[in-house]
């Protein structure tokens, strides 16, 4: 009792007022938790939109000479596509969505340290999406999601729209990067110290500075991007002095963090799955925590990566080839922790579980590719293939996406006190594997054939695998569209989850699903990890939790 | 309705709630500062490069930039730095009217750097003929670089003038003043900004 003393009075102590009404209560909701679900609501709507353009790029491949779209609603429907893919599908769901939802309750917090600024930050995401998605009305950017200059400096009116609309997404992620950082940093429940921390919150805790450092570089060479097009500030424009290399470093010092971004979130998800299926302690906490800082840190130093096309000097390649081999080693600290995780343990085949599984099995294969990618010799000749595009899928669909499916499955209890239907969800997860695969593996051998990426009609001689490629997407489209099916079924009629169903151990457990608005009754104390299965929980304070009565500053009995 | 000495929290202390919340607000704050700064770095490293591309700096046809004038209006932001210092520390040791002064004397110097920098651009302009879209990478550069640094000291003066209004109704008491903590920080933010901005536009 000494430790909650301490505290007494202070932020632990503080209930927000409850919110009264339809619209502060799910609108303009201050709740970390509603703010979450918002996030991942408006997440998947955009993943149904940018999925569609997907299927419009499948449908187009499906014949050599195209015929489906023209070529320059190709480049639209392309650049469209990986663009809100990756700024309005991975990162919100994998900051937003997952973060808001589950982090303060894995800490023993009330809400995140800002909670307007929280809100603020999610209004300014469907209205940047929507900006993203009306460009289509004026000439959508079909320069890639990279709008390399000069193409998007000649790219249509839609391509100053992209500008803002990804410079305004990129003020919400800086926003909530800070706001969950200072969270994560001062508003931990007394005993929960950094190597006590469940490895989701590790996760989160090395996405937020990559959100707030990287997004902000970003938003420079967006800003200049703007200022050219609009005003003819020559940055990147060589006729006038500017060069276009300098967008590339500009944009890669970003986007190859923000891969990290993706994914570091989603390493989180992985690493509460796991251990809870496997009722194993986690292998290596220390190992998967600090790898993911040192994942956060090379991330930084291994940009021009990407750049080995542009002209880099050549000991420049070099260096920025050996920090890229440098980064494969934590990854793969994480993945032989997470294997030896599963060694030995009482493996229950969960739809989460499959979801983690597969995230397993596509990350590393995704991971191994991308060393391939790294190196000069063969980069030089993959970099504008396929080849590329079957790795990074790998990566952020069979791993990020992967990864958001185990969350759903895992947390959609939690959020809405019900279970999502496991049969369904083995068909979506059985469906989506086997329709993935098909899609994105064969791009890896049309890429060693030298079929190029980007282009809208292809040589006859890929016509076989990319007709079997366009029939993997179709299968892949059927799983996601179980997994909507299920959402909308489950919420009404779901098995009742109560507040564990998975008997796992970290605290957004120990309350009722969907928690109350001020999270905690009393804010518990930690006494150790949450892996140790065979152990008592380490928490105390959590007596009331699952009781009716309310929380002591409720009633007057506290003071 | 303005206040002569600085306000007292009733009983002398505050409560644990706000000592916890400004601690949150400025982690909050200095982590702003920090993204701040690699917005500011990354115009910086845009600069450097395209410098590092071009034929010789100044580019052909362009004079150099006047460093006198320059210097002398980096001595007056500087002055305001030591001003605001001595306005938060004069808080600090509960004297109101000193603060009043030195607060009123930041306004007027930063106000006074941004007439210099009005002045500096006015005779680029149009003596000289630079501008920020028609003199290629150095027009590009130097104006979006400065012109995001003076954005920054007009929004630093604007919120010093609200914090002088606040004040004088009596906002901040002599236990919370977490505003002008705050104020400060950016102030002095903005002015380190200008010592890297002053020496790569006008020493290197």
């Amino acid at each position: 009792m000494s430790v909650a003393a301490a505290h007494s009075g202070g932020i632990a102590d503080h209930i927000h007022p409850e919110p009264q009404g339809f619209v502060r209560r799910y609108v303009f909701s201050i709740d970390h938790k509603i703010i979450g679900i918002q996030y991942l609501i408006t997440g998947f709507v955009f993943m149904m939109l940018a999925g569609l353009l997907a299927e419009t790029i499948r449908t187009q491949l499906l014949n050599a000479s195209g015929g489906f779209v023209s070529p320059d609603t190709y480049n639209e429907v392309y650049s469209v596509h990986g663009s809100a893919m990756v700024w309005l599908v991975i990162i919100p769901i994998a900051t937003g969505g997952f973060g808001n939802l589950v982090f303060p309750l894995m800490i023993g917090a009330r809400d995140v340290a800002f909670p307007w600024l929280n809100m603020l930050s999610f209004w300014i995401f469907p209205v940047s999406g929507l900006m993203l998605f009306s460009s289509f009305l004026m000439g959508a950017p079909a320069a890639g999601w990279t709008e390399y200059p000069p193409v998007s400096l000649q790219g249509a009116p839609g391509t100053t729209m992209w500008c803002a609309a990804i410079f305004l997404v990129g003020v919400s992620s800086t926003l909530t990067g800070i706001n969950f950082l200072v969270t994560i940093l001062k508003m931990r429940a007394p005993g929960m110290t950094f190597t006590r921390m469940p490895l989701f919150v590790w996760g989160q805790f090395a996405t937020a500075p990559l959100l707030m450092i990287a997004t902000t570089a970003l938003a420079a060479a967006l800003a200049a991007l703007f200022m050219e097009r609009v005003f003819g500030v020559p940055f990147y424009d060589p006729t006038k002095g500017g060069s276009p290399v300098l967008w590339q470093h500009m944009f890669w010092f970003y986007s190859h963090p923000a891969v990290y971004i993706m994914i570091l979130p989603l390493f989180g998800i992985i690493s509460e799955v796991l251990p809870t299926f496997s009722r194993k302690p986690i292998f290596g906490y220390k190992l998967i925590a600090f790898s993911s800082m040192a994942i956060a840190l090379l991330g930084f130093m291994v940009w021009a990566h990407h750049m080995f096309t542009s002209g880099l000097a050549p000991f420049l390649q070099v260096l920025f080839m050996v920090m890229t081999f440098t980064i494969a080693v934590p990854t793969g600290v994480k993945i032989f922790s997470w294997i030896a995780t599963l060694w030995g343990g009482k493996i229950h085949y969960s739809t989460a579980m499959l979801f983690a599984l597969g995230f397993l099995a596509l990350f590393t294969f995704g991971g191994i590719t991308g060393v391939f990618l790294a190196a000069v010799p063969t980069d030089l000749d993959l970099h504008g293939t396929y080849f590329v595009v079957g790795h990074f899928h790998y990566v952020l669909v069979g791993g990020s996406l992967m990864g958001v499916f185990a969350g759903m499955y895992y947390w959609f209890a939690k959020m809405s006190g019900r279970l999502l239907n496991e049969t369904l969800g083995k068909v979506h997860f059985w469906l989506f594997f086997v329709g993935f695969n098909m899609t994105f593996l064969p791009m890896h051998w049309l890429g060693f054939m030298g079929m190029p990426r980007w282009v809208a009609t292809y040589d006859p001689q890929f016509q076989f695998w990319n007709r079997f490629e366009s029939v993997g997407s179709y299968i892949m489209t059927l799983g996601i569209l179980c997994f909507f099916i299920n959402v909308i079924y489950s919420i009404r009629a779901g098995k009742k989850a109560g507040p564990n169903p998975w008997n796992a151990r970290t605290l957004e457990w120990q309350i009722p699903s969907p928690p109350n608005y001020y999270n905690f009754k009393h804010i518990p104390t930690v006494y150790g990890l949450p892996y140790d299965f065979s152990q008592p929980l380490p928490y105390t304070g959590l007596e009331d939790e699952l009781t009716d009565s309310p929380p002591a500053q409720l009633t007057g009995a506290h003071h | 309705m303005a206040i002569a000495a600085i306000p007292h929290d009733a009983h002398g202390e505050v409560d644990q709630l706000y000592v916890e919340t400004r601690e949150l607000r400025l982690q909050g704050f200095l982590l702003f500062l920090i993204s701040d700064c690699v917005l500011f770095s990354s115009f910086i490293f845009a600069y450097l490069y395209l410098r590092n591309t071009g034929q010789g700096w100044p580019p052909p046809g362009i004079a150099r930039l006047d460093v006198a004038f320059a210097a002398w209006n980096s001595v007056v932001l500087f002055g305001s730095g030591a001003t605001m210092h001595y306005a938060l520390e004069n808080w600090k040791h509960g004297n109101f009217m000193k603060y009043m002064w030195m607060l009123i004397a930041t306004i007027i110097l930063g106000a006074m750097f941004l007439g210099g920098q009005g002045y500096e651009y006015h005779h680029l302009i149009f003596d000289e003929k630079v501008t920020w879209a028609g003199s290629g990478i150095f027009g590009a550069s130097f104006f979006t670089l400065t012109g995001m640094h003076g954005f920054h000291v007009f929004m630093g003066v604007c919120y010093l003038t609200v914090l002088l209004l606040q004040t004088a109704a009596g906002t901040y008491t002599y236990q919370k003043y977490f505003g002008i903590t705050a104020g400060t920080l950016y102030w002095h933010f903005v002015d380190v900004i200008w010592v890297v901005l002053f020496s790569i536009f006008y020493l290197l």
